[in-house]
């Protein structure tokens, strides 16, 4: 039905043409400041984009794609890039200390020196006038030369130089006159970020009256792909992501290289990672698990509670039992972080007062888990309420007639007719839930930040869910951060994920619509 | 309706059914109501706020609005719905966009679309954190604006994140709206564009509001990405901001804390009871419907 429409005038097709001419020129700058940088994954990601602008701007088949093609920019860029970048930064070694592509590492080490014992050294005296420093004059055995505070080393021969006490140095150059000790001292961290290449090495400030040649400390070699430590004589091989030694010494930094399934494998075998990989995992399920099943009970309870007609104020008691979910997530939660508070919490506040007891909310392990799956049946309970509310009412009147007729009880009634017709329109929405719970870092870092702590030099604490954990690897302050290990426990919940949305996909109405081609 | 006499049983029946609904009700709503009065409590202590403020004033609100470098809340609450606005803004737009497009043309290629979109939306974004933060630092290099510690670069986020789930949302909506209404428009020589803008669109606008709040809703209260991306004190959204004011302080700020929530919260609270049933649909939306 849509056909030549597509196709506007001979003006408007003009406009279009130059609109994306531009867009393209635009789009093509950036890709080549980026590909200087070496981003070759954003570069390739705009030339794709843009090929696919360009077709879409003139082919008459891929019409409907040039309403797709904005939503599909985002989620490609902020969704898919991601999962697919996850992925291969969980085959790499990308952690602090590992950040650098080789040549990057190469680069630095081999213009990193050292003083030998036997290193000549210059003595310097230095000129200006009018609070400025014009130049030092250098001497020494291997020579003499003039040096400008930008680093730039001059034969004598090029400058005019006077002595005029005779004394074989300089008392003027180029017509400056020497600068006292005291006025020299101003201009110390100018000279002491001076490094003046020099033969092999580089001129380093080393007393207020001299500077000593600096050797290079490393030398790589192409062919055999070594670092030699020109002051011990030791080789480092390429390995890994680092030059190590025979003896296992490892240099810093390293550099990114894959690793294959190493960042797994530790999640496995390395005991550390490994309790607390089977520590938080276990939580994790339990905690979803419980939190899903006794939200669901509530709001069950409640909503057959409110599903009676008999009760007159039905509407008003709904409207107030879902406040919970009308409140942003993030301020309950903080709330019940005050609640919780073991010094001036109300919870203890009441507890002490009425029972003479104080609980160890949150800094006790069983205490912490309590209080994450409390606040979060608060929390959730207003959505299984209302989820239950709308299934108990497609319910059919009759079949609860033809029930009573046959002379069933109510508690019959309820797990006969009523619970497996909810159980079918509910469960895949509780399925939802429990992959949302399994992820609801929020409620976690927010009430707990996955403490109290269970295993000294472990990130991992009590309350950890996978998600919180796999952040703690990351963007915990003050430790560095292992993304190559981030990455594969997202993966790892990746997978988890799909699982679970692969058992409530084949019952979705969703996927139904899709295979009747609606 | 007539007065019919009932069994004592019946009457206790009412009796323990209220009495239950009101036990629940109170659930719900005791650390919002306690929140609600310590707010108007000069205590900053925890432990000696009081529901029922001995001398209730207004201090906790105006403190809150003095100009501060560190803790500004009237800036992050700006910063808040401008990211949120932004976001649903554009999402509503493009969502409708490619939902208009799976529900109104047969082309090749639609089916595997919506089944990819329904698939990758099963994967939380957050799990991602490290790619998206490491993407946003590349982009930041080259195009500083849209970095990190940038609300543009949150929003570039957000924006991908909020497409699918909405797309298929609105799809289902404009499925319902009858084509007769455009094709008279396309037979009159409209483009297939003024078709959706002049004709589709109004007639959508209820889901278009819909997405539009349960979009500007789940922004607001989105905790992981924006504690990630955004590093200055005047940057941050309400929940990164409220979370480092309170910190461990519920003994010294517990006070200005509560005015805050109750602040950040009414606005929500405003808009969801407003628009209870649509945003209820949208949400609770799939389980029971048809």
């Amino acid at each position: 039905m849509f056909r030549s429409k597509s196709f506007g005038s001979v003006p408007s097709t003009l406009i279009k043409v130059s609109a994306l001419s531009l867009l393209d020129a635009v789009a093509i700058f950036f890709a080549v400041l980026l590909a200087w940088e070496g981003s070759w994954l954003l570069v390739g990601l705009i030339a794709g984009g843009l090929f696919g602008l360009n077709i879409l701007a003139f082919s008459r088949r891929l019409y409907p794609f040039r309403y797709l093609a904005p939503g599909l920019f985002f989620m490609i860029l902020m969704v898919v890039l991601p999962l697919v970048y996850t992925v291969y930064i969980s085959f790499t070694n990308y952690a602090t200390g590992n950040i650098l592509s080789k040549d990057q590492v190469i680069g630095l080490l081999t213009t990193r020196y050292y003083l030998p014992p036997d290193a000549p050294t210059f003595t310097f005296r230095a000129f200006g006038e009018g609070g400025t420093l014009y130049a030092l004059y250098l001497w020494g055995p291997a020579g003499e030369y003039v040096l400008f505070p930008d680093g730039r080393l001059d034969a004598p021969s090029l400058h005019r130089l006077e002595d005029l006490d005779g004394d074989g140095r300089p008392d003027l150059v180029d017509g400056k006159p020497a600068l006292s000790t005291p006025e020299l001292t101003r201009f110390v961290s100018t000279l002491q970020n001076l490094a003046v290449p020099f033969g092999e090495g580089v001129l380093r400030l080393s007393t207020l009256s001299t500077f000593r040649l600096y050797a290079p400390q490393y030398r790589y070699d192409p062919a055999t792909d070594t670092l030699v430590d020109l002051r011990t004589g030791k080789v480092y091989r390429a390995q890994g992501g680092n030059f190590v030694a025979p003896d296992g010494e490892k240099l810093d930094p390293g550099w990114v290289t894959f690793v294959g399934f190493a960042n797994y494998l530790r999640f496995l075998r390395d005991p550390l990672y490994h309790r607390a990989f089977v520590r938080v995992f276990g939580w994790t399920v339990i905690w979803a698990i419980l939190t899903v099943t006794l939200s669901f009970a509530l709001g069950l309870g409640l909503a057959i509670l409110l599903n009676d007609r008999h009760l007159r104020l039905r509407k008003f008691y709904r409207s107030l039992l879902i406040v919970p979910y009308a409140i942003p997530a993030f301020i309950s939660i903080l709330i019940w972080r005050g609640f919780f508070n073991v010094e001036v919490g109300l919870f203890n506040q009441v507890l002490t007062q009425y029972f003479g007891v104080r609980v160890p909310w949150l800094t006790d392990p069983f205490w912490a888990r309590f209080a994450c799956i409390l606040t979060n049946v608060w929390l959730t309970y207003p959505y299984m309420m209302l989820v239950s509310l709308g299934a108990l009412q497609s319910i059919p009147e009759e079949m609860y007639e033809a029930a009573k007729v046959d002379g069933a009880t109510g508690w019959q009634r309820f797990s006969r007719i009523t619970f497996p017709l909810l159980l079918i329109s509910v469960a895949p929405l509780l399925i939802g839930s429990f992959a949302f719970t399994f992820n609801n870092f929020t409620l976690i870092w927010l009430l707990t930040r996955g403490e109290p702590v269970v295993e000294i030099g472990s990130r991992a604490g009590a309350t950890d869910i996978l998600l919180s954990y796999a952040y703690k690897l990351s963007f915990q302050g003050g430790r560095g951060a292992e993304y190559n290990m981030t990455a594969a426990l997202a993966v790892v919940i990746f997978i988890i994920v799909a699982l679970i949305s692969g058992i409530s996909f084949t019952r979705t109405k969703a996927l139904e619509e899709v295979s009747r081609g609606l | 309706m007539a007065f019919r006499r009932r069994s004592p049983r019946f009457w206790l029946g009412r009796l323990v059914r209220n009495l239950l609904a009101w036990v629940a009700i109170a659930f719900a709503l005791f650390p919002a109501a306690f929140v609600l009065g310590t707010s108007f409590d000069p205590a900053q202590n925890l432990r000696t706020a009081r529901i029922i403020p001995a001398q209730p004033t207004t201090a906790n609100y105006l403190y809150l609005f003095r100009e501060r470098q560190e803790i500004n809340f009237p800036r992050w609450l700006l910063n808040t719905v401008y990211v949120a606005g932004i976001t649903s803004a554009f999402g509503v737009f493009l969502c409708a966009l490619g939902a208009y497009a799976f529900s109104r043309f047969r082309f090749r290629g639609r089916r595997t679309g919506l089944l990819t979109i329904l698939l990758v939306q099963m994967f939380p974004q957050t799990v991602g954190m490290v790619a998206i933060y490491l993407i946003l630092q590349t982009l930041g290099r080259q195009i500083p604006w849209l970095g990190l510690n940038t609300h543009p670069g949150l929003i570039l986020v957000y924006l991908g994140g909020a497409i699918g789930f909405n797309t298929w949302f609105m799809k289902g909506y404009f499925d319902t709206i009858p084509r007769s209404l455009e094709e008279s428009a396309l037979v009159d020589g409209a483009t297939p564009f003024q078709a959706f803008w002049r004709i589709v669109l109004p007639v959508a606008r209820p889901i278009l509001a819909v997405v539009f709040v349960i979009q500007f809703i789940s922004v607001y209260s989105e905790y992981l990405l924006a504690s990630l991306i955004l590093k200055g004190s005047d940057k941050y959204t309400l929940a990164v901001g409220l979370q480092l004011f309170i910190g461990e302080a519920y003994n010294r700020r517990w006070g200005s804390f509560a005015a805050a929530a109750v602040m950040g919260a009414a606005m929500i609270l405003i808009i969801f009871y407003a628009l209870q049933s649509q945003i209820i649909s949208g949400l609770t939306g799939g389980a029971v419907k048809e």
